[in-house]
């Protein structure tokens, strides 16, 4: 156990210097896509957008296209251009990283390999630089050494820290965003906010994290086992009963998501709107704004797929084109038609017994998070209540999400629910904030040395604070 | 008196598929209850059937559904990782050999259920080997084995068991701050309630508000609780962490009845058809079902 063999200058320069090294190199490893990015030495004075440049989004995930070519990470944006019955193996499953072989080649493409990695995200020294290493909440114990064990052992980095990803977004300048007077010493090192109540809605789950101080109360942490994945999944399923058989078209199927879903704050009303049954007789059409029509993207023509709004007279426009012989374009493209879909998909994060499913919605889940904390804590927390996640840009969600929790929150508490600008990419913006606090990482991060001295299992009992 | 109830489980047992439930009701038991009970549970599961607990059946259609949102594609696909050329190999040579603890790893195709089932069952022994232990100790006067379910035993005697060992399954951690509710239920006087942070330092502002002798009353006082002490803050943040399976969400606080949708168009669920449960909105949708889907397809 940590036998790993130090390259003779690594030896050297742990010898010389036993503390962290300066260099912070942070990654947010989702299962859809891993957030990267050096972390500076100081915190700009701005909002955020000048230290979220450096941070780069990539697709954490081995692609197949149809004619059998493997693309790995980021390729996927740069090397596809034929969107159709794309594959997907990822390494991060049920938010968990478990595949290692598959992990270490994404990370090998993306921050190791000259040839491949962009300059700025290089690891070229690792035992030159901390590693900020994210892991979703409640991890089984044996994938945590397993984390610990490839990162000092395979890359030998030079310092680490595996933390909980939410905790991490309670050193982001949490008070603007919620529109509180500022902190007495912008010039001080930076700190965590107080108490923030972190809903996580990613690709794998949905998580509630209570953070005090930037650290999780643990007892107060639930799973929501639905996530974006499942949306896609849940509206591919639809789509394909309803209309084309869309069950291999994953990658489209989430742009389409993206495009149309949205979050109803009115569900029986919207509801309504969307049926075909008042579609027919009023005159002005009542369905109108709620159902769209996507257009599917053609990878012949190099076309993207967007949405537009419903067209109900299109197959009839179709028809007297194909006997006149003109506008091809208008043949060749294919609609799908997206009614009552657009909001009854993400509905299953709320309502999860709509799919039969035995759990809580959202606005449920935080008071059961709530629940086992001491009652003194939660006008605190909902107040300050921060989504962050892919789902949380679904239009509606905040709305809805702050009406449900007004609606069942006791009426002393004040409820303010908050999603900063960039909700996917947040977390890896609170690490890296959280990097130039030197001291605080200095706490809590592992050197190489003590690792190579204690090995994987003292590193699992320091990293869940035990030590 | 008890009743069967098939418990739908994930795990594989050598057990058959059902087992003996104790009726809930006996619990404190209510004469004008027991009798009104029965009657309406069974009237109203021949009107509405999704208000009782669901058939097993539907139940594995649930978890099969669930299972099938839950995949990375829709076909099993293996793909692998992209061969590399000789020389990029060659690459690692500046970074020492690898470990056994990484080449372990490596090539581990574990699944997450694997890990999953690896550590209930870690779980599960380490659970068993506790309550074991202590038996003796405690129950020397019981002395009874552990599968005294069936004997004659007043209930009283042998509900705790099995009770206690499976709360020590679920969660673990529930020792420490049993004060912390206690103590943070002393009111502050503060009167108005929009205060975004219980501070434990709301100093009574000295202009105020005018006194009344209703100030004290406790029925007008606004509770608001203080915020805990730093100890138990402390206590707070150093709780291990939940299992997996702790941590998920518990079912909906609020009794709803499920809403159902139409399995053709997504309208609501009106009429349910007699041969497969499944709900359709209207007549014009259940024909589209009865001739194309109905059937043992689902």
């Amino acid at each position: 156990m940590g036998t790993a063999k130090p390259r003779p200058s690594g030896r050297g320069s742990i010898a010389k210097a036993p503390s962290l090294p300066s260099k912070t190199f942070v990654i947010d490893n989702g299962a859809h896509t891993m957030k990267a990015g050096y972390a500076p030495d100081s915190v700009p004075s701005d909002d955020g957008s000048q230290l979220l440049s450096t941070c780069a989004t990539i697709p954490n995930a081995l692609t197949k296209t149809r004619n059998n070519r493997v693309y790995i990470g980021s390729q996927l944006h740069t090397h596809v251009t034929d969107w159709n019955e794309l594959m997907f193996r990822r390494p991060v499953e049920k938010g968990y990283t478990v595949n290692w072989e598959a992990e270490k080649e994404i990370w090998e493409h993306s921050f190791f390999d000259e040839k491949t990695a962009r300059k700025d995200l290089r690891i070229a020294s690792p035992e030159e630089t901390t590693l900020v290493l994210t892991e979703a909440p409640n991890a089984l114990p044996i994938l945590q050494k397993n984390a610990d064990e490839i990162v000092m052992e395979e890359w030998g980095f030079g310092g680490y820290l595996r933390t909980i990803g939410p905790s991490l977004n309670a050193w982001n300048e949490i008070r603007s965003l919620f529109g509180d007077p500022l902190a007495q010493n912008p010039d001080g090192p930076i700190s965590p906010a107080e108490c923030l109540l972190v809903i996580d809605s990613g690709y794998s789950h949905t998580t509630v994290t209570p953070v005090y101080k930037g650290r999780p109360l643990q007892r107060g942490i639930r799973r929501l086992d639905l996530g974006g994945k499942h949306l896609t999944n849940y509206l591919k399923e639809m789509v394909s009963m309803r209309q084309y058989n869309m069950v291999d078209e994953t990658y489209i199927m989430n742009d389409v998501k993206e495009a149309v879903c949205f979050v109803s704050n009115n569900f029986p009303g919207e509801m309504e709107q969307a049926w075909k049954g008042n579609r027919k007789r009023g005159q002005p059409d009542p369905s109108e704004g709620v159902v769209v029509d996507y257009v599917l993207p053609d990878p012949n023509a190099g076309v993207k797929g967007f949405m537009r709004p419903h067209d109900p007279l299109l197959n009839l426009k179709k028809r007297k084109s194909t006997l006149s012989g003109s506008e091809t374009a208008l043949l060749s493209e294919d609609v799908l038609v997206l009614g009552n879909e657009r909001f009854t998909v993400p509905e299953i994060l709320f309502t999860p017994g709509d799919i039969g499913m035995k759990q809580a919605g959202i606005p449920d889940m935080i008071l059961q998070s709530l629940s086992v904390l001491p009652t003194g804590l939660h006008p605190a927390f909902l107040a300050n209540v921060l989504v962050v996640g892919g789902n949380a840009l679904l239009p509606g969600f905040m709305d809805r999400l702050e009406t449900e929790l007004r609606q069942t929150a006791s009426t002393e508490c004040v409820v303010r629910v908050r999603r900063p600008q960039d909700p996917i990419r947040f977390a890896w913006l609170g690490g890296a904030r959280f990097a130039t606090n030197k001291e605080e990482l200095k706490r809590v991060a592992i050197t190489r040395q003590e690792y190579q001295e204690n090995g994987s299992s003292w590193a699992g009992r320091k990293f869940s604070g035990a030590l | 008196m008890y009743s069967i109830e098939i418990l739908p489980n994930s795990s594989t047992h050598a057990t058959p598929g059902w087992t003996y439930v104790p009726d809930r009701r006996d619990r404190g038991f209510d004469p004008a209850k027991a009798a009104i009970t029965p009657a309406v549970g069974r009237k109203r599961g021949i009107r509405d059937p999704g208000r009782a607990d669901l058939s097993s059946r539907q139940n594995n259609a649930i978890v099969r559904h669930l299972a099938e949102l839950d995949r990375e594609n829709h076909k099993d696909v293996s793909i692998p990782i992209p061969v590399k050329q000789q020389k990029d190999s060659g690459g690692r040579g500046t970074r020492g050999k690898v470990t056994s603890n990484v080449r372990r790893i490596l090539q581990s195709q574990k699944t997450f259920r694997n890990h999953l089932d690896d550590e209930e069952a870690a779980q599960a022994q380490a659970a068993q080997t506790a309550t074991q232990r202590p038996a003796p100790a405690q129950l020397s006067r019981l002395a009874k084995p552990p599968s005294s379910r069936r004997s004659s035993t007043p209930a009283a005697a042998s509900k705790p068991e099995p009770a206690s060992s499976r709360q020590k399954k679920h969660t673990p951690s529930v020792t420490p701050s049993a004060a912390a509710p206690a103590a943070s239920t002393t009111t502050s006087t503060d009167g108005d309630g929009d205060g975004d942070k219980p501070d434990a330092d709301a100093s009574p502002n000295p202009t105020k508000l005018i006194t009344s002798e209703h100030d004290n009353d406790p029925l007008l006082r606004s509770y608001i609780p203080s915020a805990p002490s730093d100890r138990i803050m402390q206590a707070l943040l150093s709780e291990p962490p939940l299992s997996y399976h702790a941590a998920r969400a518990g079912p909906p606080l609020t009794n709803k009845s499920p809403r159902r949708f139409c399995c053709m168009c997504g309208y609501w669920g009106k009429i349910r058809c007699k041969n497969c449960h499944q709900r359709t909105c209207g007549l014009e949708c259940y024909k589209v079902h009865e001739d194309s889907r109905c059937g043992a397809f689902f």
